[in-house]
């Protein structure tokens, strides 16, 4: 199977996308953004849709639609406001929005399935370059920020002391789920956003106790499912984010199910 | 005796109503002092104060900590919380990019989990202590970077009374040997009373300081919103 370039890019896509989804998502699932992660990518869906209406690339749409919604979200986010109110609301009008770019552009349905479910086994060579540069950005400025995010997102209320850092490392988080939401839209699409961004993170805190240790086992958790499922879409001719997607539930219902037997 | 804090005329507002004015304050290093009011009181704006949040400020604040430990009030641990207890603590540790914990850090951990007791459930899941241990855990994390003024938020309220006195024999037991300053944010004005060396009223915009040996006539003159446990407990 490898002898096809297109299973190669694929399985290339789907391991950078796995190890940053892997990585961001334990930080995600820690502060609790699921919804959040969730809704961003519907604004991706919106984004993309828009960028097919003006004949730009899809993926510059989503980014550009991700990284401003997750600022507007950061600075209405406050006490007042219920964090699910504010997204559920940005949510409704992000996917009222994609629909109507859609039948104005008069987008191919292909293109339109390709963005909600991904394409992954349709990923080029200059895509994949493309993909390689955002994950490594993602990636390092992280990093940079690790130790501020680990307590923004496993302890918010132990940097109360650090008001200031506080304010900002909310912004860089949030423009790096922006990002990592655009980056694995490629691979599983839109609507299955969950599926390796939460999933295997959500999966790894039943299993060790430091940061990273959680950050690996979400790493094994993303990948596996990324593999098995690219290879049982080419064994089958079926949707390789289904076969991820039931890989993910499973290894989730297995984690929940042992932790609750052993604690 | 240096003081700690110290202000003279004091006086913090929110725009144009003033949450707390004419506060003149003295408190002596190396004391446990509780801090003491009604919800709204303007307990928690004074600490923000203290920390340097508060910005629409009047009046003399001199502190003269190096370094502040906070340990806040409510905390979102879940019992599916991952982190082990000697990882939570080490969570203050925000500053640059490295991913594990130095040895130094290491240290300090140690010897923070040590004092609250918790060197043999170092590596216990924090979301699967007790309370108690959570308590503890919470304290120590806010010991790991060494403070010389320590300040607790209510950390006894969700406590039953073996843990709450358990608690504040553990910080009485640490300001003591540490020569630490601690602040201690509560309504248990009658529990407290056994380890306190002097307290601040807050009421109605206005400080009062007063020293331990007035604490128990507060406690026979004050009622209900003071003691909270006692009302339970009746």
């Amino acid at each position: 199977m490898f002898n096809y370039d297109f299973m190669q890019n694929a399985f290339m896509a789907g391991t950078v996308v796995s190890i940053v989804a892997g990585i961001v998502g334990t930080f995600v699932v820690a502060r609790n953004y699921a919804f959040l992660t969730h809704t961003l990518s519907e604004i991706g869906f919106a984004g993309a849709a828009f960028a097919l209406f003006a004949g730009w690339p899809a993926l510059l749409g989503m980014m550009l639609a991700t990284s401003g919604a997750s600022v507007a979200i950061g600075a209405l986010e406050s006490g007042y406001t219920k964090r699910d109110n504010v997204t559920s609301a940005v949510s409704a009008l992000a996917i009222g929005l994609g629909i109507l770019f859609l039948a104005l552009g008069h987008t191919s349905t292909t293109a339109a399935t390709g963005i909600l479910f991904g394409s992954v086994l349709g990923i080029s060579r200059q895509d994949l370059l493309l993909l390689l540069a955002l994950a490594l950005l993602v990636i390092i400025v992280l990093f940079f920020n690790y130790r501020a995010l680990r307590q923004l997102s496993f302890d918010e209320a132990g940097m109360f002391l650090q008001h200031g850092t506080q304010k900002m490392v909310r912004y860089i988080f949030l423009i790096i789920i922006a990002l990592s939401v655009s980056i694995s839209s490629q691979l599983v699409g839109s609507l299955l956003i969950f599926v390796l961004v939460t999933l295997p993170a959500a999966s790894a805190k039943y299993y060790v106790t430091t940061t990273p240790q959680l950050m690996g086992v979400a790493i094994v958790f993303a990948l596996f499912g990324t593999w098995v499922g690219l290879t049982l879409a080419y064994l089958t001719n079926l949707p390789t984010s289904f076969f991820i997607a039931v890989i993910e539930v499973l290894i989730y219902l297995v984690s929940v199910w042992q932790f609750q037997k052993n604690a | 005796m240096m003081a700690i804090i110290q202000t003279r005329d004091f006086g913090i507002r929110y725009g144009e109503k003033a949450v707390l004015s004419h506060v003149n304050v003295d408190v002596p290093a190396g004391r446990f002092f509780a801090l003491l009011g009604e919800n709204g009181a303007g307990k928690t704006t004074f600490i923000k104060a203290l920390i340097g949040h508060n910005q629409q400020t009047n009046g003399l604040l001199t502190l003269n900590a190096k370094r502040i430990g906070f340990v806040p009030q409510f905390r979102d641990i879940t019992r599916d919380y991952p982190l082990s207890i000697a990882e939570f603590v080490g969570l203050n540790y925000n500053k640059g990019w490295r991913l594990w914990f130095s040895p130094v850090e290491k240290q300090q951990i140690a010897a923070a989990l040590q004092r609250m007791d918790l060197s043999d459930i170092a590596s216990k899941r924090l979301g699967l202590a007790s309370g108690g241990q959570q308590q503890r855990a919470f304290v120590a994390q806010a010991l790991v970077q060494q403070p010389d003024l320590l300040i607790l938020d209510e950390s006894t309220a969700s406590l039953d009374h073996e843990h709450k006195v358990a608690l504040l024999q553990n910080i009485k037991q640490l300001q003591k040997a540490q020569d630490l300053t601690v602040l201690f944010i509560t309504h248990e004005l009658k529990l407290v009373s056994q380890y306190a060396d002097g307290y601040l009223l807050f009421d109605n915009g206005h400080v009062t300081q007063g020293e331990a040996k007035d604490l128990g006539a507060l406690t026979t003159k004050m009622t209900a919103p003071y003691d909270e446990d006692e009302v339970r407990h009746v």
